[in-house]
């Protein structure tokens, strides 16, 4: 018996390291130390503690925003979510995940010639069409629909509650929905993602393929 | 304690009951099948990704070919497949053995596989690059193709689980590639032709017997199921994949099993499944020789073949449509239902009605057709013409005959009996359910009839419930020697002349338009080169009434200049 408890125990740990783990310092989105970020700091780049913009999902917003409003979304013959275009927290990542906007351009930072944008995998453009898409309502009635989607109402995430709790926002799918834009530390799951995606767990947890 | 236990195994993502994750399709290192990366765990991303897929849908992650098709083509195909579009295109660009499994476009290495594996092993999973063998995809199918082609649904009745992408056929509509539930991650059964029968609806299939019949298998090698789930035991459950095979078939029309047309027939009908050896038959000396053509038979031929003869089981059997059903002569039985004929006017006919009218395909004046056994003479081997109602005489094969008194007949056969052509021609020994496949006997006779006539009587034949066992089978021997019709029968088939039947008698009948009631009645017409001319030069029959006549002839060193009886 002392033995399983033990195991269980360390079972437990693993899977709460991720959480004692979550933190921004050294991750990707740890920009202190970027020639384009004059200010040194990391929260700053996207975040400001006074006179940030007052947006719903937006906590004191200190990023310009993308002015883009045409972005290409995703389509499929199968697809049955009705995707618009993005909103919620989504636009907050686009703000420079679209290519439209200087990663530099945000308040208080110092001018930076030239601009600096996103690159590579980071650079999604406006052309989301053959990105997952997002900023569309996931519930129990376009699971039932499309047939191979968890009912997110009761349907587990695996981070504690169900899909509906831990992963969508407002009922929506949104880019925060599969990432943790500040947990990216040495030893949480790649690419910020909020859980592994070892075993396509992440994947799995929506798509019942 | 207990309560952490089931906590812990109800844990989402942990149980997967028809998933992905226990499918070969989970290419992972922790996959269950034979093909398996060497480290990846990830299950998704080796067809998947979130972000930078191409093509976008449906977030596709692995490379096009780029290569180009070798596609089905079929003589009957109404359908047009051009290049495979769609999502069938990602299903090659596994399944056609030209790309790594590993090559995935997120990542700029080949993820390496366990065993060396790197393209798809050759096998029923490899489609190659030659999919003339497959069954068609990218096809677009709407209602002017079901009209056209006659035997396909409406794709309006094409119901879940088999579904269409952007109106058109596509791997996908077959298999769902997420979820193995049946076989081959099929989205229906298979069994009962049940996946089939979505889309295909074939004429008279409903109630034929190769949907319906409940034979099983009785071991012995070759398996004629080779592809199908140990679970399909009969016919029935076997369904379509009895014959066809819709990957790598072995044919390259009408996706059979077997490139040589019969074996696909032979596999079952070898005494193994079907209760009737057929295979044994078409072994016999005289048969129709399927063996002896490939690829000539196509199923919109003509009903009456003039060129490019040949023939296959599937020219007197439509697999389609045969059944048990029995027929009283002259109607078709259940295993010629749905085939092709030619009426006795001549006509093609799209499903014969009588069971000659299959016969007549091929020996109604066709080129090619075996010619007339005997030299006689009127010369004729156009059966049509042979047995027409009209003629002054024929066995009773597409009307009653014409002789209203054959006292020699032995019951039920009577003079207003209708007899079938394999009433004669059938396998020797096939009882109950007589069909010319093969006999040891020429002509494919069911019977032995001996023909050997030399011309004079030692030369002759020696006549013999044996000799003559075909004839005898509805003529009663002892009738015919005790001449109860022919006053002369006894002394022309006995001793004293030794003349077989089939020197004075043409078995099928004497045209119309050759002979006439006079000279041809009673089957009459001499076999020359044995009957000769008199020696008033006079070579023939004059009918006097009922058992009354006069012959011109000689024969067997006897003169009749004439003889009257």
């Amino acid at each position: 018996m002392k033995k399983l408890n033990l195991l269980l125990t360390t079972i437990a740990l693993i899977m709460f390291a991720q959480i004692i783990n979550a933190q921004i310092l050294n991750s990707a989105h740890d920009f202190k130390s970027k020639t384009w970020n004059t200010t040194g700091e990391i929260c700053k780049v996207c975040h400001i503690p006074h006179n940030g913009a007052m947006l719903a999902e937006a906590p004191l917003w200190n990023h310009a925003l993308s002015a883009v409003t045409n972005y290409s979304t995703y389509a499929s013959s199968t697809l049955n979510a009705t995707v618009g275009q993005p909103d919620g927290n989504s636009k907050l990542c686009l703000s420079c995940h679209d290519g439209s906007v200087a990663l530099n351009n945000f308040g208080g930072n110092g001018v930076v010639t030239p601009n600096v944008y996103a690159t590579g995998a980071a650079l999604l453009g406006t052309d989301l069409s053959n990105d997952h898409p997002v900023s569309f309502t996931y519930n129990d009635a376009l699971a039932t629909t499309d047939g191979s989607l968890f009912p997110p109402s009761t349907a587990l995430s695996g981070l504690g509650g169900t899909i509906n709790a831990d992963m969508l926002f407002a009922g929506k799918m949104q880019c925060a929905s599969c990432h943790d834009v500040h947990n990216g530390a040495t030893g949480t799951p790649a690419h910020l993602l909020i859980k592994s995606n070892a075993a396509s767990a992440l994947c799995l947890t929506c798509h019942d393929k | 304690m207990r309560y952490i236990l089931i906590i812990l195994i109800s844990f989402p993502g942990l149980i997967y009951a028809q998933s992905i994750v226990n499918s070969k399709h989970n290419l992972s290192v922790n996959g269950p099948g034979g093909m398996r990366s060497a480290g990846e765990t990830e299950i998704c991303l080796f067809c998947h990704t979130p972000h930078t897929a191409l093509p976008r849908s449906p977030l596709w992650n692995r490379r096009d070919p780029g290569v180009t098709y070798t596609l089905y083509k079929s003589a009957t195909m109404q359908a047009l497949p051009g290049q495979p579009d769609g999502t069938s295109m990602l299903c090659l660009s596994c399944h056609d053995g030209t790309i790594a499994l590993g090559s995935i476009l997120s990542r700029s290495t080949v993820t390496g596989f366990q065993s060396g594996i790197t393209t798809m092993p050759a096998g029923l999973s490899n489609l190659s690059t030659n999919l003339r063998n497959d069954h068609p995809v990218s096809f677009l199918y709407n209602s002017a193709l079901a009209m056209a082609d006659g035997q396909l649904k409406p794709p309006a009745a094409i119901l879940p689980p088999v579904s269409l992408e952007n109106e058109k056929v596509q791997c996908t509509s077959c298999h769902d590639p997420h979820k193995n539930l049946f076989p081959d991650f099929l989205v229906a059964d298979t069994r009962n032709s049940e996946l089939c029968n979505a889309c295909h609806q074939r004429n008279n299939w409903n109630s034929g017997s190769h949907n319906t019949s409940v034979k099983t298998w009785n071991g012995v090698l070759p398996d004629p199921w080779p592809y199908t789930p140990p679970s399909s035991t009969t016919v029935a459950q076997n369904g379509c994949e009895s014959c066809h095979n819709p990957h790598n078939s072995g044919s390259d029309v009408m996706l059979l099993k077997y490139q040589k047309e019969e074996n696909n027939c032979l596999d079952c009908h070898n005494g193994n499944v079907a209760a009737k050896n057929v295979a044994a038959e078409f072994s016999k000396s005289y048969r129709h020789n399927i063996g002896n053509y490939l690829n000539i038979h196509t199923p919109n031929e003509p009903a009456q073949l003039f060129t490019n003869m040949h023939v296959e089981c599937v020219d007197c059997h439509d697999p389609h449509a045969s059944n048990s059903r029995s027929a009283v002569a002259p109607y078709a039985g259940g295993a010629l239902a749905g085939v092709k004929g030619v009426s006795q006017t001549g006509t093609a006919v799209s499903s014969a009605t009588f069971a000659y009218e299959v016969c007549y395909r091929c020996h109604a004046g066709s080129a090619g057709s075996p010619p007339a056994a005997t030299s006689r003479v009127i010369v004729q081997n156009n059966l049509l013409l042979e047995f027409a109602p009209a003629n002054p005489s024929y066995h009773p094969v597409a009307a009653i005959g014409k002789n209203t008194s054959v006292p020699s007949l032995i019951s039920p056969w009577s003079a207003s009996s209708i007899m079938y052509c394999t009433s004669c021609h059938a396998g020797d020994g096939s009882g109950t359910s007589p069909a010319p496949h093969g006999s040891i006997y020429p002509h494919i006779l069911k019977l032995q009839n001996i023909t050997n006539d030399g011309g004079t009587v030692s030369t002759g034949t020696t006549e013999s419930a044996s000799a003559y066992a075909l004839c005898y089978s509805c003529h009663s021997r002892a009738s015919i020697l005790s001449d109860v019709s022919f006053k002369q029968h006894n002394k022309h088939l006995q001793s004293e002349v030794r003349a077989p039947c089939n020197t004075c008698h043409d078995p099928h009948g004497i045209s119309m338009t050759q002979g006439n009631i006079s000279n041809n009645s009673n089957l009459i017409n001499f076999r020359t080169g044995v009957v000769t001319p008199s020696s008033g030069g006079q070579l023939k029959f004059v009918g006097m009434g009922s058992n009354h006549g006069q012959c011109y002839l000689t024969c067997h060193g006897k003169n009749h200049n004439p003889l009257s009886y």
